[in-house]
């Protein structure tokens, strides 16, 4: 998504790629080349000064991955897990705040 | 449930279908469903795609797909109602969210079902057509159209021939901008008509026939304009051809080089009523009237495709709800709050409020979908309308039959006594769901809505409307709220700006930004604060909208900040 609230990276920080799936819509994070998560948990995490160019590799092959709309989202250098920094990534990774039934890991554990 | 009223040959309230418009619905669902195959087997990329999608309502949002289903003029009928509850227990998640463009949106939707969905739509004549897109959107309606008794003239006949004039318009598909129309029939302007590309307002001509005013260049979003007062006599005869002109002067003079300033409202801004009226004249001088007249026999038509409820109450029908009030207090502060003027004897419309305390407003989960679809069957001819409020009405209710109506709300958590309260908060789906959003509006709505749950609270504060959006495009129409809140994003963070005095009626009005925007944690506090300050310095019944028109800001925002 070509959204600028999408690209706000700082140097020296790391991010995290994600994208839409084609079928459903669900948001999912790259865990490695051509393997995604719904959980931001399994993400592989990048150094932002390479983060383009791995958004481009993504990027060129989405429709074999079935995926749309892929892009980087910068996360927290504190924190223990992969954490989005803005409010509207955070969302996104771990699910609508009003219904908790359906944040990722609540449906990951109820299909575990 | 027993004693169903037996079902009309038309829809109450609606236009009916006829083989012409089901034969239509459904090539397009075969058409769309071409279109998604080769969406996932690839040969259409997502930019070719998109276009594709939006024409049949299907957004990306941030979670997943979302599904916008038009509902004409706010009006569907139980057996629509019954497919939406199946739609959101099969393909959803158990609920749909009704809109305040009176559509339902669905969040979780799947690419691959939105063929079945369409077509399970198109089985219930209904679709998703231009529910998106730079073309003319649902047209939205009074919800007591036809039922109300301050009603001069039932609108939906005419929302109907603006919906078909304007469906797949070949000239109107590409605007410079959306366009929205809303309509009504009351001089009690319920349709926010002056926050409209068009609003119409429909009354009785001096030789008997309708006429309506037109207002133009009504909006929200990034500029908010109460809309101006083009003409007060368009003859009915001159209804498509006028509207044809109005859209056409928009559609080559409306900017297309800077999508903020590409909705009709700046371009009457720019050229001024007075210009903007002499070209839109000029327009429609040089028009082929002949072709475009709506005479009456057309009116009557598609009159005739419409159900027509037939209202008889027993005569005491009043007499009992009055005892019925007077023996149940709660009933009788719903009643209060919850209904509206019939215009036919022992009749009453009931609004249902899709607004429990801590709920989202304009969710209903599928089994309550179901019950209102079975009520209505039961005491409304089949026939529910919903509210750009996000609330439901069953418009055509006997007075003796709402105590009835009331304990079977009351079970499904459907009776919240708050119309027109402070707990009849707009929301718009926000951060939570909207990849638009800057914020999240719905945990606000729910903080406040549980705050001031009590019902004798909310009718002690009175009349007051708070309306929030999730981003500056204000689809939970703030600018309108007498008390208005704008979620922001400041770097990264959500943050709300409270904007005071606007109103969507007959006395619209711009709502003012009270000072700086303020964190998420503050705002439901500072909102409580207005509400107190309002409460010390208000006089007898005065709504909060007078008290702050009457006293000015100053007040208020000494309320809001001085503590925050």
């Amino acid at each position: 998504m070509s959204d600028v609230r999408n690209n706000r990276r700082e140097a020296g920080g790391s991010s995290v790629i994600t994208a839409n799936r084609l079928l459903d819509g669900r948001i999912v994070w790259q865990v490695e080349e051509g393997t995604w998560s719904t959980l931001i948990d399994d993400a592989r995490i990048i150094p932002n000064d390479e983060i383009e160019a791995a958004i481009a590799h993504a990027a060129g092959r989405q429709q074999a991955d079935g995926l749309v709309g892929v892009y980087g989202v910068q996360v927290d250098a504190e924190a223990a897990t992969p954490t989005p920094v803005t409010v509207r990534e955070r969302i996104r990774a771990f699910g609508p705040t009003v219904h908790p039934d359906f944040t990722p890991a609540a449906e990951f554990e109820a299909h575990a | 449930m027993p004693d169903t009223i037996p079902a009309p040959a038309l829809p109450v309230g609606h236009y009916g279908y006829d083989q012409v418009d089901r034969a239509f619905l459904a090539d397009r669902v075969e058409q769309f469903r071409d279109q998604v195959a080769r969406r996932i087997a690839g040969t259409l990329s997502e930019d070719e795609f998109k276009p594709l999608r939006l024409m049949n309502g299907l957004y990306l949002q941030l979670h997943a797909y979302m599904l916008r289903i038009a509902i004409p003029y706010g009006v569907l009928d139980s057996r629509q109602m019954r497919e939406l509850a199946h739609i959101a227990r099969t393909y959803d998640r158990d609920y749909g969210h009704f809109t305040t463009r009176q559509n339902l949106q669905f969040n979780w939707i799947k690419l691959e079902d939105t063929p079945d969905i369409l077509a399970r739509l198109a089985d219930v004549d209904m679709h998703a057509i231009q529910t998106s897109g730079n073309c003319i959107r649902n047209v939205t309606c009074d919800q007591f159209a036809g039922a109300a008794k301050d009603e001069l003239v039932d609108p939906r006949v005419h929302a109907e021939i603006l919906r078909q004039w304007s469906t797949l318009h070949p000239e109107f598909t590409f605007l410079p901008r959306k366009f929205k129309i809303a309509i009504s029939g009351s001089p009690n302007d319920r349709v926010a008509a002056r926050f409209h590309d068009i609003g119409l307002v429909a009354k009785p001509a001096p030789d008997g026939g309708t006429q309506f005013d037109v207002f133009v260049g009504g909006g929200m979003g990034r500029t908010p304009i109460v809309g101006v007062h083009l003409r007060d006599d368009l003859p009915e005869e001159d209804l498509l051809a006028y509207l044809e002109a109005m859209v056409r002067v928009y559609n080559e003079y409306g900017r297309r080089d800077n999508i903020y300033k590409a909705r009709i409202k700046i371009l009457v801004q720019a050229l001024g009523t007075e210009g903007y009226r002499q070209k839109v004249d000029a327009e429609f001088a040089a028009m082929n009237r002949a072709r475009y007249r709506l005479p009456p026999e057309t009116v009557a038509a598609i009159r005739a495709r419409f159900g027509t409820p037939d209202l008889h109450a027993p005569d005491d029908a009043p007499a009992q709800l009055d005892r019925a009030r007077r023996a149940e207090p709660a009933f009788d502060r719903w009643v209060r709050t919850n209904t509206h003027p019939h215009r036919a004897p022992g009749y009453i419309s009931a609004v249902i409020s899709l607004k429990p305390a801590g709920g989202i407003p304009g969710d209903a989960t599928s089994a309550q979908m179901d019950l209102i679809a079975d009520l209505a069957d039961r005491y409304a001819f089949g026939e529910i309308r919903v509210t750009h409020m996000q609330n439901l009405v069953l418009g055509h209710v006997r007075q003796d039959e709402l105590h009835a109506v009331w304990q079977a709300l009351r079970g499904a958590d459907l009776a919240s006594a708050n119309i027109g309260l402070i707990g009849d908060i707009i929301a718009c789906p926000g951060l939570d769901y909207c990849s638009l959003a800057n914020a999240r509006s719905i945990p606000i709505a729910q903080k406040l809505s549980a705050r001031f749950a009590s019902p004798e609270l909310q009718e002690t504060i009175g009349p007051i409307e708070i309306k929030i959006s999730g981003c500056i495009n204000a689809c939970g129409h703030h600018h309108a709220g007498h008390i208005g809140i704008l979620g922001v994003d400041k770097k990264g963070e959500e943050y709300f700006q409270l904007t005071l005095g606007g109103s969507p009626g007959s006395d619209a009005s711009v709502g003012q930004i009270l000072g700086p925007a303020l964190p998420e944690d503050a705002t439901v506090d500072a909102i409580a604060r207005l509400v107190d300050a309002y409460l010390v310095h208000r006089t007898g019944d005065e709504r909060f909208l007078d008290t702050y028109r009457r006293l000015g800001a100053t007040l208020f925002k000494d309320a809001v900040y001085a503590t925050a």
